[in-house]
């Protein structure tokens, strides 16, 4: 039995909180479609005030009883929004019924990531849904913010038959719209002069399902989708700018900055001149600074209105000794600043979100705060809400992203957050193997830097819960097989300093090598990193995510036992490629077979034309990692 | 399920005492508490816990009910911060906010008081109601957290409270003032005793426990349901109860809601939808349409309507709450004829059913037993049809509810014990001179992993059906090319009893085979896919539990190659077994293999009669679960013959 019902059951669970897509041009064989998903967003203005009102027109058809789960309905709104006008219904074509949605509740959920958020929703189920059942829902979303349009989703996880949005605005207000991964779904768009409005229509029929995938990007990679911007107005005679470019993005942040309560700063400071106060340089300094807002403020998150977007007060942050990562990105803001540190409060987006701020000059675009430090010339980008990033790595979720840094009240710059080397996150692997009857002994050490550092010990403190060291290392660094046996576990520098974390630890490890008659086979690759990435080419759709770029280094030794001669020893085996590749070379010297293993990871995604050579690096390197070693009895 | 099935048929007089949670306070000046240092190791570890339970008596009314909770926490490090620096307290029940508040000592000894303005309130949660909740202001490493307050609630007869959490706790107490009103306490998996004590001169009893442990997750366990608890029971003023009388009150007011009299218009016109017009059917079938009919056209509804129990409503509408739905059970099943009962009891991974001791809060889910099939319907499950109890249900005691309002208590067990089983046939052949392994499948599932797969099969997103194609033909082998696969007898809608869930797929790998000078290294033990490993480093605490009790039956055969021999068989048999006390194997792992001629022919047999298993005797029981990751691990040596 073992581990199947548990992962059966996983899957069973993951469908229903994730909002997972599908694919298929072929409807006949889904059980669940759209027949129509419209939006009209209409834009009204006067005197310089807008009301915006988006009217949401969506009609399901059930196509089999087998999931009935899509009838739960939520619709979520917070203070920028509002839900109104719900007209739902189910329609039964055989027998010519309709009945009507008359219980609609009011819910919020726990959200482990926001301790208290503003975020409500509208909760109903459709009645009577069933094979042939066809459901219809319409309501207003009322938006009190003209930043906040927000995006559509030409794709859902289901197949949709016809897909349409429209913008209908005043002749004085132009609007923006930028769209993504539309290339190959027949994206229809129509502009259009009425009397008192333009109009602008984009329409896309039978349009598949999108469903996320194993280790993909985010949706926003590959679901079809717009997002859509007052750009400005004209009145008066004059243009007034909303969004028209980076430029007013920037203005309405800083005017939320500008809101910042800069009382009793003196504590702050009195804090930062008593980490720094024996320190001499900048980079010392900003070190010291980085590393005890790491360590002294919690990660707790509030999400509430516009409190949403402006950074609590430095000195309340401290004194209370939590806050999120805007309220950190401030706190580090006033330290460094304080002790002679230019530093700016920086907004960027994570790598789930892939808009740069030049194309999309909305709040969409991000959904992070840090900090940026000058330090000597060089940039550092500060994120404390990563309590292990070492000084000087950005945290791993925002590499390769645009961070606008707030200089002054009307200027910015941005900087793009570059990925890290490989050689900044390097796992350097010592082992010595001895041979007991047919049991692998082993003593081995790991040392871990950069994100390998970091993300060894999240994984211990959060995702260990209470498995025991032997348990948990079996399951994720599954040395040998899932029998090992670890004792003498040991750890050093498991903080989020610069040097490396060290591991220690021996092996027994058992069923693992075979001896039969006089030979014995040993295989020297207990680790086999990257074995089961393989890409199943054949379904496979989107790209592969990859977290961080990495090094590790092997240094295996084998002792062969008194009495054994070595008769075989694999020969030298290697990849090399521009993103990732090994070498594995075996050398013998006196007693001792010594195997060099070198593996290297230097891209951040796999995209789907590199999925050949990918699976070829891989097949390269499991017929590696299958050589045994064979010694034989001396006779 | 939220219900209101035990109706309040009382009312009360009374006289007033002293009130404790008005004179019950923490230390004014907080000082840190002295820690052994391997208390300190811990992330977080809790000093204290009081948690007081005051009833009063109250003229003309009913008793009055105060809650208080007070709790002080060490926490040594970022994830003991993590998991105690926020607080939430559920204001269901709760009539008024008496006082709220918190602290924190830090490692210097300085006290930050919690900012009553950062208390927010947040309603309607999902399905656990209003809360008030605040993060804890000023905490470090190695600070204490105190937090203490009192609520006021309506009254209730019933109450429980868990007292083990997931740190060690140094000092529990449960206080339960009750004066002079008539109440029953009881507590669960400690042997520690009530003290009668008096409290501001009014009677009350406490427990107090020294050095409660972590309760801690384990495989095949139920840690959840195994934590020490109170429940406990107060009546107002001048009354008594036995417990007899609060289930029978139960049995009562359930039958009469779910054992109709007659079956309303609306049920009867479903019927030919539920059985096509035909007649002559057996009991198990009839209940099986129903249970089809029920699954493919209503939805189950979680939120706080009151028309989701109306059984017009739930007709009409197709919509249930999970109680509500039984009585659309209850008219489909009487109008056929079919005999039930029904069965209140809880899920064994979060509660333990007491049939000695009424408590509320246990009757949890709601099944239906067929008593001349000897069967169970679980009325809000998607995934399950008629067949054996659910298993997170089986081997906790039910309430047995008859048509006549009798009631009875039963332990639930399987009465099949044939039920859950995979056959497999596993054929296997070398191709292209030993550069790939063909391995040709024939599984048949039964029982709950028939259910499991039907469900998964028809209910996953793409991702997971890629998942179970892979599990279904054999995790844990990188490089396998699926060249054939096929699944048989998905329906989740069956009207025979027990067919099975058949699989025939067909794949090759390189994977299993490495290359050792003149011979090959064959991997045969992977084919039966991962085996989960139980560990133990620690003494095991929970007793054990599995999830159903089944059966593996297998019959590996490898076709070997002309001109090879095989070497290294030794590995292939293993016998592992766990006896009962007539030397009857209750569970085992038992493997052998047979040479005829090219043909090498492994036969494997597990399995486990019964999900509970003695905690004095868990390594006898891990040897048998890791006999099988042993058997995983097997691999032959093909060798050219000289």
């Amino acid at each position: 039995m073992k581990i199947k019902l548990e992962l059966m059951m996983k899957a069973l669970i993951v469908l229903f909180c994730l909002p997972v897509f599908v694919f298929s041009q072929d409807f006949a064989n889904e059980d669940f479609i759209y027949l129509k998903r419209h939006e009209n967003i209409k834009i009204e203005l006067t005197d310089h005030k807008f009301d915006i009102a988006k009217q949401v027109s969506e009609q399901a058809e059930y196509l089999t009883s087998k999931k009935l789960y899509f009838a739960n309905e939520v619709m979520p709104f917070d203070s920028f929004t509002s839900i109104e006008n719900i007209d739902a219904y189910t329609y039964l074509p055989m027998s010519n019924k309709k009945v009507n949605v008359d219980y609609i509740e009011t819910k919020r959920e726990f959200d482990n990531g926001v301790f208290y958020s503003d975020q409500e929703a509208k909760y109903f189920t459709f009645p009577a849904v069933t094979e042939g059942a066809i459901t219809n829902l319409n309501y207003t979303e009322v938006i009190k913010d003209p930043r906040f349009l927000g995006m559509f989703r030409f794709g859902s996880y289901v197949p949709t038959k016809s897909v349409q949005l429209s913008i209908e605005f005043p002749k004085n207000v132009t609007i923006g719209y930028i769209d993504f991964n539309t290339e190959n779904i027949g994206l229809d768009f129509k502009k259009e002069e009425l009397e008192n409005s333009n109009k602008y229509t984009w329409t896309v029929d039978n349009l598949k399902g999108f469903q996320g995938e194993e280790d993909s990007e985010s949706s926003l990679y590959y679901v079809p989708h717009i997002i859509v911007y007052i750009k400005s107005y004209e009145e008066d005679g004059k243009t007034h700018n909303v969004l028209n470019g980076t430029k007013d993005l920037y203005q309405w942040y800083a005017s939320l900055v500008d809101q910042i309560d800069t009382k009793d700063l003196d504590q702050v400071y009195a804090i930062a001149d008593n980490i720094t106060k024996s320190l001499k340089s900048k980079r010392e300094k900003a070190e010291a600074i980085f590393n005890w807002v790491q360590e002294n403020i919690n990660y707790v998150a509030f999400e509430d209105g516009l409190g949403g977007f402006i950074p609590r007060s430095a000195a309340s942050v401290c004194s209370k000794r939590y806050g999120d990562c805007k309220d950190m990105a401030n706190v580090l803001y006033e330290m460094l600043n304080h002790v002679g540190i230019t530093s700016y409060r920086t907004w960027i987006g994570t790598r789930d979100r892939h808009y740069s701020y030049l194309e999309v000059p909305t709040p969409m675009v991000d959904n992070h705060m840090i900090n940026t430090a000058i330090i000597e010339n060089d940039t550092v980008f500060l994120d404390a809400t990563d309590s292990f990033v070492p000084y000087g790595m950005p945290s791993a979720f925002t590499q390769t992203k645009e961070a606008l840094l707030g200089i002054d009240g009307s200027t910015y710059k941005i900087i793009k957050v570059p990925a890290q080397k490989p050689e900044q996150s390097v796992s350097t692997i010592t082992s010595q193997m001895t041979l007991d009857n047919e049991t692998l002994k082993v003593t081995e050490q790991r040392n871990l830097t950069g994100y390998d550092k970091v993300d060894f010990i999240t994984d211990y403190l959060y995702k260990k819960e209470d498995k025991t060291d032997e348990e948990f290392l079996n399951t994720t660094l599954a040395l040998g097989n899932n029998k090992t046996n670890y004792t003498n576990f040991s750890k050093e520098n498991f903080d989020n300093q610069n040097t490396p974390l060290i591991l220690n630890y021996d092996l027994n490890i058992e069923n693992y090598t075979k001896t039969i008659g006089d030979k014995s086979y040993i295989n020297m690759n207990i680790d086999r990193t990257l074995s089961k990435s393989n890409i199943d080419i054949k379904d496979r759709k989107y790209s592969k995510k990859i977290d961080h770029k990495f090094k590790k280094e092997f240094t295996t030794t084998f002792t062969i036992p008194e009495g054994f001669k070595i008769t075989y020893v694999p020969e030298a085996l290697s990849f090399d490629h521009s993103n990732y590749g090994y070498s594995i070379t075996y050398i013998t010297q006196g007693d001792q077979i010594v195997q060099h293993k070198s593996i290297y990871i230097n891209t951040l995604s796999i995209q789907n034309d590199e999925f050949e050579s990918w699976n070829e690096f891989i097949k390269s390197i499991n017929k590696a990692y299958r050589k045994s070693i064979i010694i034989e009895h001396l006779p | 399920m939220t219900k209101n099935i035990w109706i309040v048929l009382l009312i009360a007089t009374t006289t007033c005492f002293s009130q404790h949670y008005k004179t019950y306070n923490w230390t004014e000046k907080p000082q840190l508490h002295k820690l052994s240092s391997e208390d300190t190791k811990a992330s977080s570890i809790g000093i204290l816990k009081k948690h007081i339970v005051e009833y009063q008596s109250s003229l003309l009314s009913d008793p009055k009910l105060y809650e208080t909770e007070h709790t002080i926490t060490r926490v040594n490090d970022d994830k003991g911060i993590g998991q105690n620096n926020t607080v939430y307290i559920p204001m269901n029940g709760v009539k008024a906010v008496v006082d709220i508040k918190a602290r924190t000592i830090n490692s210097k000894g300085q006290v930050t008081l919690l900012n009553q303005d950062n208390i927010k309130e947040i309603k309607n949660v999902e399905e656990y109601g209003d809360f008030k909740i605040f993060a804890i202001e000023g905490v470090e490493k190695n600070s204490e957290i105190e937090v203490l307050y009192t609520v006021e609630k309506e009254f209730d007869i019933f109450g429980s409270e868990t007292l083990q959490k997931d740190h060690n706790i140094k000092n529990v107490q449960f206080l339960f003032i009750t004066g002079l009103l008539n109440s029953s306490i009881k507590a669960y998996r400690t042997d520690v005793p009530f003290k009668n004590v008096t409290v501001d001169s009014v009677a009350a009893k406490l427990l107090e426990l020294k050095d409660v442990p972590a309760m801690v997750e384990e495989e095949y366990a139920t840690p959840n349901a195994n934590k020490i608890e109170v429940a406990y029971q107060c009546y107002p003023n001048g009354q008594n109860y036995d417990q007899d009388m609060f289930w029978g009150n139960v049995a009562y007011n359930v039958g009469s809601k779910f054992f109709p009299k007659d079956i309303t218009e609306h049920a009867n016109d479903d019927l030919s939808l539920i059985t096509n017009g035909k007649t002559e059917m057996s009991n198990f079938e009839k209940a099986s349409r129903v249970v089809n009919f029920i699954k493919t056209n209503f939805t189950i509804v979680k939120n706080n309507n009151d028309e989701l129990t109306n059984l017009d409503y739930i007709l009409k509408n197709r919509s249930a709450s999970d109680y509500g739905i039984m009585k659309a059970y209850g008219h489909y099943l009487k109008a056929l004829d079919v005999p039930y009962e029904i069965v209140i009891t809880a899920n064994r991974f979060q509660f333990k059913f007491d049939p000695d001791f009424f408590i509320p809060n246990m009757l949890r889910d709601f099944v239906i037993y067929l008593p001349s099939e000897k069967k169970y319907i679980a009325p809000d499950r998607v995934d399950s049809r008629v067949g054996e109890a659910p298993y997170d249900l089986l081997g906790n005691y039910g309430l047995f509810i008859k048509d006549n309002y009798d009631y009875y208590f039963k332990k639930i067990v399987e009465e099949d014990p044939n039920y859950s089983r995979i056959k497999r046939n596993i054929d296997i052949t070398f191709l292209d001179d030993f550069d790939k392994v063909s391995v040709e499948e024939h599984q048949e599932y039964t029982g709950h992993w028939a259910e499991t797969n039907r469900a998964v099969l028809t209910l996953s997103s793409e991702q997971g059906l890629k998942e179970f194609k892979d599990y279904l033909t054999g995790s844990g082998i990188e490089d396998k090319e699926i060249v054939e696969y096929a699944v048989e007898n998905t329906d989740m809608n069956q009207l025979a009893y027990n067919k099975p869930f058949i699989v025939k797929s067909k794949m090759t790998t390189e994977s299993l085979l490495e290359n050792a000078g003149d011979s090959y290294i064959f991997e045969v033990g992977k084919v039966i896919g991962i085996q989960s490993e139980l560990y133990q480093e620690t003494k095991r605490i929970n007793p054990i539990e599995m999830q159903y009790p089944n059966q593996y039956d297998y019959t590996i055969t490898v076709e070997i190659p002309e001109g090879y021999g095989v070497e290294g068989l030794n590995t292939l048999a293993i016998d592992k077994s766990y006896k009962s006390e007539t030397r009857e194997k209750i569970c085992k792992f038992e493997s052998s293999y047979q040479l005829n001629g090219n043909k090498l022919v492994i036969t494997v047999q597990e399995y486990y009669r019964s999900n509970e298993y003695d905690l004095e005797r868990y390594e006898e029981f891990r040897n048998v679960i890791n006999a099988a990751s042993d058997f995983n691990k097997a691999s032959i040596l093909l060798k050219a013959k000289e």
